[in-house]
């Protein structure tokens, strides 16, 4: 195992988040996708940090401070998505423009 | 008295103050008695200053300064404080020229009591007369050249005041200004040559002056710039050649102020600053030999002016200009004590013809000789002082000007034997021109009745004066002369030409010759001016009249100089000319025209095409904007979630393949 190929890794996983990000239409979907794009980059620190400083352990604290941060987002996603649920009575993004200027 | 002698030139100054602040005017008014007081202490002062130099062994010299103020100046970088002194200086010219001076202001004030009687300015005349022997006092006994220069300018504004009294007419404002515009031309050179001398020797002061140059620190070229300077200031008041144009203008004055400018106060101070200055013309011989010319041509061209003219006062202003050309030219050939005895018998005999000229003007209100004829009954004071002064003037033996003159005479011959001759020949004419006068106005028939039946003899106040002149005129010569007592009195002060002098003999018969042959054109005159029509004269005149207009025409000098002003005049009114339609036009109303077509050039392509292209980036911003907001659906997340990704994956395309 390389660097290279955790980055490579990581960077598919990366794209397969962005993939369901931008093509799902259903919002838990969208969550889904960016769950996956944080998980990339944590393994990318874990990478990093595992070859270029084998002894240090900074890039796994943050890996796991962004596990919880990214915990906590997905309850705030969540809640949004009740909250938009509840009024709009539909899960579909194309449907949301709240947000039109 | 000589501590106090200052007070000879402040008291006139104070008494024309007090006339002219302090008095109301009134032709009753009591300030000529304020005047004549004043002037009769200076008269007595100074008579008490004369006799104190006159009496002592050796030629005194009096002198006493205090200091004025100090004058900053650099000298090669550094910076000095040349003291400028306020001073008197008295020797034997000044103590004579202040009896002289005070004697005869004295006389014409006492005479204008007559004279001038009545006058509805009488007060402003009082104070004008005070102020300008205050002037000529203030010049005589001056120990600075400044405060000489200061006391010149006076003088020259006091004549101009006095010859313009009556100025509501058209001819004394006339003449009034052509006397100072004249004399101010000379007052440059005098100027100029003032500051050449202070640069040359850091003072003004007679005494150090003196020493510098028998130290030789002003010779050659700046000796000679520095005397010319000063002669051209003393032609203009002098009234030399070429600027001898005011004097016979200067008669429309009152005449008593023309026998006060012609005896004392004017015209003497040219002369008495060549004599001041003396030791700077040793310097200079090229300065003495023009001053000697310029004297010879004024005394010969004046004598024959005066032999045509008809008006009583122009002959006597024309017999001045001549006489002062006989000083002139006996200072320029080395005769210093001629000159200046000439200037005091001059002063004595001058001063009285012009007060007997205003005795008769006073009898007959008339200039006019010809109108004149047969007064010698009528006024006998007249007639006879004017007589005694006519052969004072003429040189006839033992009258005053015989003595002065045959100096004069005397020294001209040492220098120059064809000088002599001229100068020789204007002394006959001028014998034969005061004949003339004389023959005139007071011999033969009266020429018109009705003036003739009103003439009468003039107030004591007039004639008093005139007989006290007329004394001094027959016996000042005389006194003055004996024993050698005025050499004594006026030494020269260097003895450079002392030996030029004595290498030539004045022969005895000459001067013999001289007054025989001045005896002669005195009945040459009686005879021309014989009978009431003096038919002799006339035709005379007829036969010669091309010469006869020259003369009363003065050579032509009058309209040369009245063209010189016309030139002037023409040429300033090109200049406004050039000025107003030339520089103003084309140079500034052109520039600013230029300026403004620019502007308005600069206007237009500031709002059409910088001010456009700065709104045009702002409108093409605003349209890019537009348009890309139009290709963006409304309100869709994920789609701007995409150009995000698509922008970052640019980026880091970009990126990577640097």
């Amino acid at each position: 195992m390389t660097l290279s190929s955790c980055l490579l890794l990581s960077g598919a996983l990366f794209l397969i988040g962005i993939f369901g990000a931008l093509t799902r239409r259903n919002v838990i979907g969208i969550l889904m996708g960016i769950e996956l794009m944080f998980n990339a980059a944590n393994l990318n620190l874990a990478a990093f940090n595992h070859f270029l400083h084998p002894g240090g352990v900074a890039g796994q604290c943050l890996a796991l401070f962004i596990i919880a941060i990214a915990a906590a987002e997905v309850v705030v996603g969540l809640a949004l998505v009740l909250a938009i649920n509840r009024n709009a009575d539909t899960v579909y993004v194309e449907e949301f423009n709240l947000l039109k200027g | 008295m000589l501590e106090h002698v200052y007070l000879i030139a402040l008291i006139p100054l104070a008494a024309s103050l007090v006339i002219l602040f302090g008095f109301k005017e009134n032709p009753r008014s009591r300030a000529p008695y304020l005047g004549i007081a004043a002037m009769l202490w200076c008269f007595l002062q100074s008579c008490a200053v004369f006799h104190r130099v006159a009496a002592s062994a050796l030629p005194l010299s009096y002198e006493a300064n205090m200091e004025w103020f100090r004058l900053p100046v650099q000298i090669a970088g550094k910076a000095f404080a040349l003291p400028l002194q306020l001073g008197v200086l008295i020797d034997g010219p000044a103590a004579l020229m202040l009896c002289v001076v005070t004697l005869v202001s004295l006389m014409v004030q006492i005479y204008s009591l007559g004279y001038m009687h009545g006058d509805p300015r009488l007060r402003r005349y009082y104070a004008f007369l005070s102020f300008f022997t205050a002037s000529m006092l203030g010049l005589v006994v001056s120990s600075d050249l400044l405060v000489t220069f200061m006391c010149w300018e006076l003088v020259g504004v006091s004549s101009y005041l006095l010859i313009g009294f009556w100025f509501e007419k058209p001819g004394p404002a006339y003449a009034s200004k052509k006397a100072f515009i004249t004399t101010k031309l000379g007052d440059c050179g005098l100027y100029v040559a003032l500051l050449l001398l202070f640069t040359k020797t850091g003072t003004f002061q007679i005494s150090a002056l003196r020493e510098s140059v028998a130290h030789g620190y002003l010779a050659g070229a700046a000796a000679t710039a520095v005397a010319l300077g000063m002669l051209l200031g003393c032609i203009g008041k002098s009234a030399q050649w070429p600027l001898f144009i005011w004097l016979p203008d200067a008669m429309e004055g009152p005449t008593p102020v023309s026998a006060l400018i012609h005896a004392a106060t004017m015209v003497a101070a040219g002369i008495y600053l060549v004599a001041r200055t003396y030791f700077i013309y040793l310097a200079s011989p090229v300065a003495l030999e023009t001053a000697a010319w310029i004297g010879l041509i004024t005394a010969f061209l004046a004598a024959t002016m005066a032999i045509v003219a008809y008006d009583i006062k122009r002959v006597l202003a024309f017999s001045t200009i001549s006489q002062l050309g006989f000083m002139m030219c006996a200072l320029g050939a080395g005769g210093y004590a001629a000159g200046l005895f000439h200037l005091t018998t001059h002063a004595f005999f001058k001063s009285l013809l012009f007060l007997g000229a205003g005795s008769v003007i006073h009898a007959v209100h008339t200039n006019d000789m010809r109108r004149m004829g047969g007064l010698s009954k009528k006024m006998p004071i007249t007639f006879v002082t004017m007589v005694l002064a006519t052969l004072a003037i003429a040189g006839v033996p033992p009258f005053a000007g015989y003595f002065s003159k045959e100096l004069i005479l005397k020294a001209v011959y040492q220098h120059s034997p064809a000088m002599f001759f001229l100068l020789a020949a204007a002394a006959l004419l001028t014998a034969f021109y005061m004949t003339r006068l004389i023959m005139l106005t007071f011999l033969g028939a009266p020429r018109e009745e009705e003036l003739h039946q009103h003439a009468h003899e003039s107030p004591a106040s007039m004639t008093g004066p005139m007989m006290l002149l007329a004394s001094l005129a027959v016996v000042s010569g005389m006194a003055l002369a004996h024993a050698g007592f005025i050499e004594r009195l006026l030494p020269l002060s260097a003895a450079a030409p002392a030996e030029e002098l004595a290498a030539r003999e004045f022969p005895e018969w000459l001067g013999a010759g001289v007054s025989v042959l001045g005896a002669l054109s005195i009945v040459l005159g009686f005879l021309l001016y014989r009978g009431p029509a003096f038919e002799t004269a006339k035709a005379l005149k007829r036969r010669f009249s091309g010469l006869f207009e020259l003369l009363e025409n003065r050579y032509g000098f009058d309209a040369f100089f009245l063209r010189l002003v016309e030139a002037a005049d023409a040429l300033s009114r090109f200049c406004f000319w050039f000025d107003s339609q030339v520089v103003d036009r084309v140079f500034v109303d052109g520039w600013g025209l230029l300026t403004l077509i620019w502007a308005e050039a600069a206007q237009l392509v500031d709002s059409r095409l910088i001010d456009r292209t700065v709104d045009g980036f702002g409108l093409l911003s605003l349209d890019l904007g537009g348009g890309l907001r139009a290709l963006v659906r409304d309100g869709q997340v994920q789609e701007y979630l995409m150009y995000v990704a698509i922008v970052v994956s640019l980026f880091a395309a970009l990126l990577l393949m640097r």
